[in-house]
């Protein structure tokens, strides 16, 4: 699972509306580095919520493998800024290419903020199914 | 044929614009002017805008079967901003890169059309006509024009060496006969040598001829007579290549090379249509809801688009085994993995945030039940237990059977949702004959229908692929009225795709030889199962 992809990713287990952002409890995470394009990820950048994104890196920093997060993973800044031309720095562009793209959480649970509700990941897929008694 | 008629069709033809003849494969025949079209858009180019088409000349007044050639013609100084003209490398390598980039940079017209993967060649029409002496006459006129003028000089420039090919689409001429009709071409004198093997030229001269409803000419000898041709056309190779579709270009991606394949895995030729009809290239968002083997989604990533695949049934999206699942399939083509997640399309709303429309293309074959049925979230049960604690985390929840009717409505309005403007959805959708593609195809306002292409598989059932693009912007608090007008004509039409597992087996009872059939096929399962077990019992 990629940190693009739980960036949408909710929980809505039946009662709670404050299914998001999903925490992230990384047992094993890998890189895989992939083509950049700066173009691609500044029109990526309106698509997403930042603050989630942060949010999501912290978690993955924190757990998972320390030496991996070291020595690859990027620091963002606190938010991003675009330039006259509502462009952004192409080195910052590259590092939430990286972010978004480059690390994938392998196994581990993502975690409902609300409810505790513990979906599992593994071989990079996360189970969101609920149970009926959850719908 | 009067001379007259011959001028009329040779006047469309104008060597003061630049033409270029299409030749297509004589199958998928509803998707290739559709997949033409969606090409042609990814570079920006309309026909009807940018270059028109030119109706075929024709020995026939009326030809009923299907022609699998189309001329383009553009405005020449529209072709040369446009295009490299004079470049006419190879292009057609085996190189996977080709499939996604999309050069924006004055591409050769040749790179711009071998994305089609149902043509087989392009050539910059010289001469064409109804007969074989007005494509000669057309072609001796070529330098009158003044895009025709500065093609011959080009040509004439860059030219050390060349063959004409002759394709007669099945009818046979011996040697002497070759040479007589290269002969009248002589006119042109070109510099150079006649070279066999890789000239930097080629020259094709095609004898069109009728074809049947297969792609097989019509007879062309009746009483020791030949036939006079449909068409005559003599132009240049584009591309350096004669035929686009063969050196094993599609095999590369051929479903038999893959490591994990399913039951429903799409063919790759459809896939890579598909993808073209989505518009799907360098960093385009892609998306699959009913992921399954992941065969489609394959070929959204070899067109360098970033993907997300779902589906509900956690056995398929695992695999088989570690070498042999959807993942393992992306790693053998070396692409990036894809994101795959287990979720169910029907409560997409409730698993992912909605609040701005991220894919780009939403490509899929939604289960119709033909041979996947469809599931969703929730049991059949009347009494719904809780899942004991320390089992929840890991529980495969139970699933129920998905209607029809409700995979459609809930794929077009995830897809109106989520879709950007002008994005596109693509689906396949099972049809019988009887259906009727305006009022039983699901609807949805945000949505309009760009294309319909029918491929017959049996007599009685064929697919639809079925094009939609996000023209309005999706309102939320209308979902329940989207949703219920989805179907024009109510259940029926749902039914019809619904019910063909029911309806193929009924059509299958009525067949001769279907009582032996199923008695030899329940023989083969009983056997397997026995086998089966003695192999377990082994391993005990």
């Amino acid at each position: 699972m990629r940190l693009l992809t739980h960036n949408y990713m909710q929980s809505t287990v039946k009662g709670t509306e404050r299914g998001y952002p999903l925490k992230i409890e990384a047992t094993k995470i890998e890189f895989e580095a992939s083509p950049f394009d700066a173009e691609f990820i500044q029109a990526l950048l309106p698509k997403i919520d930042y603050t989630t994104l942060l949010f999501a890196l912290k978690q993955i920093s924190e757990n998972g493998n320390a030496d991996l997060a070291q020595t690859i993973i990027p620091e963002l800044p606190e938010s991003i800024k675009e330039d006259g031309e509502g462009e952004v720095d192409e080195a910052l562009l590259k590092k939430l290419h990286t972010v978004m793209f480059d690390i994938h959480v392998v196994e581990g649970e993502l975690v409902c903020p609300d409810t505790g509700r513990r979906f599992n990941i593994k071989m990079g897929i996360p189970n969101m199914i609920l149970h009926a008694d959850e719908l | 044929m009067t001379n007259n008629t011959d001028m009329e069709h040779h006047s469309e033809i104008s060597h003061n614009r630049y033409n270029v003849l299409i030749e297509f494969a004589h199958i998928h025949l509803e998707f290739q002017r559709p997949e033409l079209e969606s090409v042609l858009s990814l570079h920006d180019i309309a026909i009807g805008r940018d270059c028109i088409e030119v109706p075929l000349p024709s020995s026939i007044p009326t030809v009923e079967n299907y022609r699998p050639f189309l001329i383009l013609s553009f405005d020449y100084h529209y072709a040369k901003e446009k295009f490299n003209l004079d470049d006419d490398g190879y292009v057609i390598q085996s190189d996977m890169s080709r499939f996604s980039k999309i050069d924006r940079t004055k591409p050769t017209i040749a790179s711009v059309l071998s994305r089609c993967t149902l043509i087989r060649s392009a050539i910059e029409l010289w001469g064409a006509g109804p007969s074989f002496d007005s494509c000669v006459e057309h072609a001796r006129q070529l330098s009158s024009g003044c895009a025709g003028r500065i093609t011959l000089e080009n040509c004439m420039k860059l030219s050390s060496s060349w063959k004409i090919t002759i394709h007669t689409l099945g009818t046979k001429f011996n040697r002497e006969e070759q040479n007589d009709m290269r002969m009248k071409f002589a006119f042109f004198n070109l510099p150079g040598k006649v070279q066999m093997v890789n000239p930097t030229n080629e020259f094709l001269l095609i004898r069109e001829v009728e074809l049947d409803p297969k792609g097989t000419p019509l007879s062309q000898e009746r009483d020791n007579f030949l036939s006079p041709p449909l068409a005559v056309y003599y132009g240049r190779v584009l591309g350096g290549i004669r035929d686009w579709r063969g050196n094993g270009r599609l095999d590369q991606f051929s479903l038999k090379k893959r490591s994990y394949l399913g039951p429903t895995s799409m063919d790759a030729e459809l896939s890579l249509i598909m993808t073209n009809l989505g518009l799907v290239r360098n960093g385009s968002f892609c998306f699959d809801p009913f992921v399954g083997t992941g065969s489609i989604l394959l070929t959204c990533g070899l067109r360098g688009g970033y993907c997300v695949g779902t589906d509900i049934d956690i056995r398929v999206l695992r695999g088989r085994s570690d070498e042999e699942n959807v993942l393992s399939n992306f790693k053998q083509f070396r692409l990036n993995r894809p994101d795959l997640i287990r979720s169910d399309n029907a409560l997409y709303h409730r698993h992912y945030r909605m609040n701005k429309p991220i894919y780009d293309v939403i490509v899929t074959d939604p289960p119709y039940g033909i041979r996947a049925g469809a599931r969703k979230s929730g049991t059949k049960e009347e009494k719904i237990r809780a899942i004991p604690e320390d089992r929840r985390h890991d529980h495969i929840a139970q699933t129920k059977v998905y209607p029809v009717s409700d995979v459609m409505g809930d794929l077009l309005d995830v897809s109106a949702r989520t879709l950007v403007m002008g994005g596109r959805l693509v689906y396949i959708i099972p049809s019988m004959r009887d259906f009727d593609v305006e009022k039983d195809l699901p609807n949805h306002e945000c949505l309009e229908i760009a294309h319909v292409c029918y491929q017959p598989l049996q007599t009685e059932l064929g697919r639809r692929v079925v094009v939609m693009k996000k023209v309005k912007e999706y309102d939320p608090s209308l979902r329940e009225s989207y949703l219920s007008s989805v179907w024009i004509n109510g259940p029926e039409s749902a039914e019809k795709c619904a019910n063909i597992r029911e309806r193929l087996l009924e059509a299958a009872k009525l067949k001769p030889g279907y009582e032996e059939k199923a008695a030899y096929r329940k023989k083969r399962r009983q056997i397997t199962r026995e086998e089966k077990k003695k192999q377990r019992a082994k391993h005990v």
